[in-house]
């Protein structure tokens, strides 16, 4: 139970992917400008995350560590995050037009969006030892994912509801646009730190 | 020869992958807490992208244009793992500390995006130089933030401790200061272009 | 109330209140804390509070000429920034703490956002999570009260948090020592009576309304009753009281509508109470008024206020 609560408030808040790794930050630089677009990205985020979390376990621990092939652990990841992209827009398409239109965009910038390829290999290093799942594992990780998914979104809610007062203030031309909103993500960070050390 | 000198310049300045095209940020922060750190990233992403160009240049005409992507993906891939095997066998320091964002150089965007606007379109000499133009602008812009982060977040420079007289911000090594500085300097770029300009 | 109608576009009717007389009207509430901080730890406290605002004053000065704007350092809200950063730190910080906590808050956190009315955090705030992370061992030394030298103390949540006291008794307190300022702490934060005096006038100057302090106090006493078992304890130390009448109520960086203000205080006192009872630092007030600072944007576009004529 501790290890879940710990698990939880780690990758949502005090070891953020977006603010704490960085890790997702072009499709948050690109999308957070109004809050609409934010949600629906959000929402492909942690579908295309728990997808592949799943996927990239079961063959984890069933194809590369049985047969030695570490090394192609990469290489492997990545087509496997591809290929569930492309699988999960060609089912949304086919069971909800509506949802397409809404998520169609973002997914396939998705692919290259380093948090899903970012959590998936730190999952085989968080939740793997001596080659091995530990008690858990896949339960684990499936929650990692899930909460990695959640502080994404959260921070780029936040993030967009900001920009979207942002842009009707007059920032100096210098600073407009990225430059203020790496100030905001800073700062919002600084704010974040407080829930350090939570138990 | 003049064309390809400015097709390597335009990486370090005008089209700077991190201060004007903002891309590739998620290694420049994480990794620029201290310069030997930037120095390896900087120097692993270079030789990806360099080979990742050569080889999609040559290959230009053979991708299919439907799954280029993927191509690409692979090609880039593969060059990684060869990063990371290498690391692991002659700098494991080195590979302990940048962790994770050796693997996550597969995606990049700087890499993806040379090969999908530029490697995919130019002959195999061009594209090479546009990767090492790319490549020395990235490592360029990775070096100078983490010297500012180093320097004035832990009072030391590539690992030597320097004379100081000031008391280092630990701020500027923790994550939130890596935003700020990029925040600023990107800031600070921009003023001055603007008065060149 | 012929030279309040004006002829032009909206507003038309324009009230008495300047953005000066607020500003103002709060640096005087301000003023008992703050004359009871530099009674309770010494000279220290004024020149900390001297280099606070004096910082927050130039900084502001020099940004607005070099940037060829109007000059509204006399508005009084750099004044105010200064003042709060000065009042949320330990009063025996290096001068040039203080000092770059008053450049961070007024450069980054106000001009850098086009100034007064448009910055997203509390500058003052801010300005102490960056002091926080910068300096860490400036800010969590504390003295002790009525001593005037550096003779360090625990605060009482310190002491909480570290389990070297479980009660009032066991710091050997009173819970009049903790209201009246008997205690270590931040400079401005140790008077709670000089902090609610300050609240009721402007809560009686029409300044601030009673939704945010107390949604806020009062989310914290249920919560910490509930997990800790002494609410007076925890309204009554730390810098909750400061926080949630002079910094929550911050025009700019909270929310528009009634509804809205009480959804940020209660979010306020939620975090508070999450970071005093589990959290790794001993007190939250900071932290939980940024954090929801950065929701503000958000609450306000889902709790709009009621178009006037439409619906009831």
């Amino acid at each position: 139970m501790d290890k879940v609560l710990a698990i939880l408030i780690a990758n949502i808040i005090t070891n953020n992917y977006i603010l704490f790794k960085f890790m997702g930050l072009c499709p948050f630089l690109g999308v957070s400008k109004q809050t609409k677009p934010a949600i629906s990205m959000g929402l492909a985020v942690i579908f295309v995350l728990l997808i592949s979390g799943i996927m990239t376990w079961i063959i984890y621990a069933y194809v590369i560590l049985p047969f030695h092939i570490e090394y192609m652990r990469t290489v492997v990841f990545i087509l496997i995050i591809a290929s569930s992209v492309q699988f999960i827009e060609m089912m949304i398409l086919k069971v909800s037009p509506v949802l397409y239109k809404a998520l169609g965009i973002y997914l396939p910038l998705i692919t290259t969006n380093c948090i899903v390829l970012g959590v998936t290999v730190i999952n085989t290093e968080d939740f793997f030892a001596a080659g091995k799942p530990i008690a858990w594992s896949f339960a684990y990780s499936v929650l990692q994912v899930f909460a990695a998914g959640l502080g994404f979104m959260l921070v780029l809610l936040l993030m967009s509801g900001i920009r979207e007062r942002l842009a009707l203030t007059d920032t100096p031309e210098s600073l407009d646009g990225l430059p203020i909103a790496f100030i905001v993500a800073s700062i919002m960070g600084l704010a974040f730190m407080g829930l350090l050390g939570i138990k | 020869m003049k064309k390809l000198w400015r097709e390597f310049i335009k990486g370090i300045w005008t089209e700077n992958p991190i201060f004007f095209i903002v891309l590739g940020l998620c290694p420049t922060l994480a990794v620029s807490t201290s310069v030997n750190n930037a120095v390896g990233m900087g120097v692993a992403v270079i030789f990806v992208l360099v080979c990742s160009n050569v080889i999609i240049s040559m290959m230009r005409n053979i991708i299919p244009d439907k799954i280029r992507i993927p191509c690409y993906i692979v090609v880039i891939a593969s060059f990684v793992g060869i990063v990371e095997m290498a690391m692991k066998a002659y700098a494991p320091a080195l590979d302990k500390a940048l962790g994770v964002y050796v693997p996550l150089i597969v995606v990049n965007c700087i890499i993806l995006g040379r090969a999908e606007a530029f490697a995919s379109k130019n002959p195999v000499i061009a594209s090479l130089i546009d990767g090492l133009g790319m490549g020395v602008g990235f490592f360029l812009a990775l070096f100078v933030i983490s010297a500012v982060r180093e320097v004035l977040g832990s009072g030391k420079f590539a690992g030597f401790a320097i004379p100081v007289t000031f008391e280092p911000a630990a701020i500027l090594v923790l994550a939130p200061g890596a935003l700020l500085v990029l925040g600023l300097l990107m800031g600070g770029i921009r003023w001055i272009k603007s008065l060149r300009s | 109330m012929a030279d309040k109608y004006i002829v032009s576009s909206s507003p038309h009717f324009v009230g008495k209140e300047s953005i000066p007389s607020i500003m103002w009207t709060v640096n005087i509430a301000l003023l008992p804390a703050g004359i009871i901080g530099i009674a309770v730890f010494g000279k220290a406290g004024f020149w900390l509070v001297a280099a606070c605002i004096l910082t927050a004053m130039a900084t502001e000065y020099v940004i607005q000429k070099g940037r060829r704007q109007p000059i509204t350092v006399s508005d009084g809200s750099a004044f105010m920034t200064g003042l709060l950063l000065a009042f949320n730190l330990p009063a025996y910080c290096p001068l040039w703490v203080g000092a770059f906590g008053s450049f961070f808050a007024i450069a980054i956190c106000k001009q850098a956002f086009g100034g007064l009315g448009r910055n997203i955090f509390n500058p003052a705030l801010a300005g102490r999570a960056f002091l926080m992370a910068a300096w860490p061992k400036y800010l969590t030394v504390f003295n002790k009260p009525f001593v005037y030298d550096a003779v360090t103390q625990a605060t009482p949540l310190g002491l909480l948090k570290e389990g070297k006291a479980h009660s009032v008794v066991d710091m050997g307190l009173t819970y009049w020592d903790l209201f009246l300022g008997n205690k270590s702490g931040c400079l401005g934060e140790v008077c709670i009576f000089a902090l609610l005096l300050g609240g009721i006038y402007l809560l009686y100057k029409k300044i601030i309304t009673w939704h945010i302090p107390i949604s806020f106090i009062l989310t914290v006493a249920v919560f910490t009753q509930i997990f800790k078992g002494d609410y007076l304890f925890n309204i009554l130390s730390g810098g909750l009281v400061l926080g949630a009448v002079f910094m929550a109520t911050d025009y700019v960086t909270s929310p528009i509508t009634k509804i809205g203000q009480v959804i940020f205080g209660v979010l306020c006192g939620l975090l508070t109470s999450v970071i005093r009872i589990w959290g790794g630092y001993p007190e939250g007030v900071c932290y939980a008024i940024l954090i929801a600072n950065a929701t503000v944007p958000l609450i306000d576009r889902f709790v709009k206020p009621r178009r006037y004529g439409v619906g009831i």
